[in-house]
């Protein structure tokens, strides 16, 4: 804009391994969802380098990337963004349109299955409520069995009642091994996940596990139910990570952002 | 299959907003309609006047009155030719021409006793059946002693006797003919059109009466002579030519007071006409076209920016621009084709209707290269207009596309 150049990210170091949950918590303006668009080779870095699953994003064709964004990564929104006037068992084949796979219907269907919607198959966006729009857009993200799953605020347009089924999912999700990078405001919705990275004004200000204690400070607060549903989840999980220092120089990356700007 | 997916899911983003797309497809619907069911008129009326022709012989020759206005000088309606003048020809050109007939055309208003009817008044001579193998089935046709005695006899044309007499035989029955008695000595056979006339609605009586004791002039309609073949046409026509100057006393280097058409130079000048209309239309149709491909341009555009969206979401999910592209030309093609289509439909039924409507007055013949014509311009204007809109969505930016409200 004009002449001043903004910075949405400066100096974001950052690497995730596969299976974790991650959450990441900041003010609008922050700088989240440009750091998930870059994540989710949406959007390019203007300085610094992008692996994916060791490959070099950055130098990457439109085509390849395109086929990352359609096998390997999964996107939920805030809008849920489905196409109206559409199915939702077409709405869950869009990305298969696009993977030349025959045989689409089923494999669409039975990613409806797994949130739990195939009886709602035929119905339209306008005919069924928030939370089973966001799951049929949870399906739609699924449906390729991608590694990662990129959530952008999926329980900002939601009540808390609804909020917690979503999230229900996302734990169903990452039990069986699914990498999940969620990006919210709230922080009852952040602690959720086994590791937190707090931003401001285009900066991680505080990347850390999740221990129990912090989170029951927070729960402490919620709504009976969402803590209820949350026990039950996290009653079976492995153990928190422990607290990744800012500046690790760990070999092993799955995911690293090495951002000059 | 990849193909009929592709249609699939362009319905599909049509039924998104289906009146919309209706309305966009209006366009393409009227300027090819239009062109469509204006053609099958144009052609089935060349067909019409074509086959017409045919029956009027290669070796005929008509000669009507007054210079024909080419050779930049101005048309003139002099009246010229006489009966005698017929006989001239035959007598002349004996080796050449096989027979003449000349005639007179009014109008009348035959009756007998209540029932009546408005005809062609045709007046000839006893050559005219021979000379358009037009024949009697009833009775006989008029003879030579009938001109030359300026009978008051008729031949009914086969509609008009049906009309006056129904199933009743009117062989030697009296009809009154523009006020004055005739008797009919002949019915002729159904026919239709013969020429430009329609000889069923014709009652046809001797030369010498038409023109003496029914209208009181002095000068013919026109002249058919018959060749006797048409490879000889030319000297033939030379020959006619002659005799008429010679009997019109046209000095040398004068023009012809009369004119002479062969069944070519009609189909000609019929076929020039034919294409000065053809033109006219395809430009008027062209403009509607180009209307209703802007129509569509417009629509797709619309489309674009209200699923700018949908289009970042798309993109997200691992659509490349390429399919983005695709996705939006194939929309655009698909309303054109659907367009042309019915377009095409509802041209034909027009034409048609047209044809019922006015009893097979006007002729309606839907050529298949109009059809290809059709479908050619459908995909094309799909194209052309979806062209830009499918760039412009192609190139949108997916992360602005999804935070687009």
């Amino acid at each position: 804009m004009g002449d001043s150049v903004v910075h949405a990210l400066a100096g974001v170091d950052l690497s995730i391994e596969a299976g974790e949950f991650v959450s990441i918590i900041g003010a609008s303006g922050s700088g989240k969802s440009t750091l998930m668009h870059i994540l989710g080779c949406l959007d390019k870095p203007t300085g610094g380098t992008l692996e994916f699953q060791g490959h070099v994003i950055s130098g990457m064709r439109e085509k390849r990337l395109a086929e990352l964004r359609n096998r390997h990564i999964g996107f939920v929104f805030q809008t849920f963004n489905l196409i109206n006037r559409t199915s939702a068992l077409d709405n869950v084949i869009v990305p298969l349109v696009y993977t030349r796979r025959s045989f689409a219907k089923e494999q669409a269907r039975r990613a409806l299955e797994k949130v739990g919607l195939v009886h709602r198959a035929k119905h339209k966006p306008g005919e069924m409520s928030g939370g089973e729009c966001q799951r049929v857009a949870i399906a739609r993200a699924i449906v390729n069995s991608p590694s990662l799953l990129l959530a952008d605020e999926p329980t900002g347009n939601l009540d808390s009642r609804t909020g917690e089924q979503i999230m229900e999912v996302f734990h169903d999700l990452h039990q069986e091994g699914m990498t999940i990078v969620l990006v919210t405001h709230e922080m009852d919705i952040a602690v959720q996940a086994d590791r937190m990275i707090h931003m401001r004004d285009g900066r991680i200000i505080e990347d850390t596990a999740v221990d129990q204690h912090r989170r029951d400070e927070i729960l402490a607060g919620m709504h009976e139910g969402f803590k209820k549903v949350f026990e039950q989840k996290t009653a079976g999980r492995r153990p928190a990570r422990p607290a990744k220092p800012m500046n690790a120089g760990d070999a092993e990356r799955k995911l690293r952002l090495a951002n000059g700007e | 299959m990849f193909h009929l997916r592709i249609l699939l899911t362009a319905l599909r983003g049509l039924r998104q907003n289906l009146l919309r797309s209706m309305l966009a497809t209006l366009g393409v619907i009227i300027g090819v309609g239009a062109v469509v069911s204006a053609v099958s008129i144009l052609e089935g009326a060349q067909k019409d006047i074509l086959e017409r022709f045919e029956s009027l012989g290669a070796d005929q020759v008509l000669i009507f009155n007054g210079t024909s206005g080419r050779g930049g000088h101005r048309r003139t309606l002099s009246n010229s030719l006489e009966p005698d003048d017929a006989v001239q020809i035959e007598s002349e050109n004996a080796e050449l021409v096989a027979a003449t007939s000349p005639q007179f055309r009014g109008v009348g208003q035959v009756k007998y006793f209540e029932k009546n009817a408005y005809a062609n008044v045709l007046g000839t001579t006893e050559t005219y059946a021979k000379v358009n193998s037009y024949h009697v089935t009833h009775g006989r046709f008029l003879t030579r002693e009938d001109v030359r005695g300026q009978s008051m006899v008729c031949a009914l044309g086969y509609g008009v006797a049906i009309e006056l007499f129904g199933a009743m035989p009117a062989i030697g029955k009296t009809v009154k003919i523009n006020g004055k008695s005739f008797i009919v000595v002949g019915v002729m056979e159904e026919t239709g059109a013969l020429g430009f006339t329609n000889v069923d609605e014709q009652v046809i009586i001797p030369l010498t009466t038409a023109m003496y004791r029914m209208f009181g002039q002095r000068y013919l309609t026109m002249l058919v002579v018959q060749c006797k073949d048409a490879e000889n046409l030319v000297p033939c026509i030379d020959g006619v030519k002659r005799s008429l100057r010679a009997a019109h006393r046209i000095k040398p280097g004068e023009e012809d007071d009369f004119t002479v058409y062969t069944q070519e130079q009609i189909k000609q000048q019929f076929g020039d006409t034919a294409k000065i209309f053809a033109i006219v239309l395809y430009s008027i149709a062209g403009i509607s076209i180009i209307v209703g491909a802007i129509g569509i341009m417009n629509i797709m555009l619309v489309s674009v920016t209200e699923r700018t969206r949908e289009i970042g979401v798309r993109i997200a999910v691992g659509a490349r621009r390429f399919d983005i592209l695709k996705q939006f030309l194939a929309e655009a093609s698909t309303i054109s084709l659907l367009g042309g289509g019915l377009g095409l439909l509802c041209g034909w039924a027009i034409a048609n209707f047209m044809r019922t409507y006015t009893g097979g007055l006007v002729e309606a013949y839907t050529p298949m290269s109009i059809v290809y014509l059709a479908i050619t311009i459908a995909i094309l204007v799909g194209v052309a207009s979806g062209i830009y809109p499918a760039i412009r969505a192609a190139r949108l930016d997916p992360v602005q596309a999804l935070r687009y409200e």
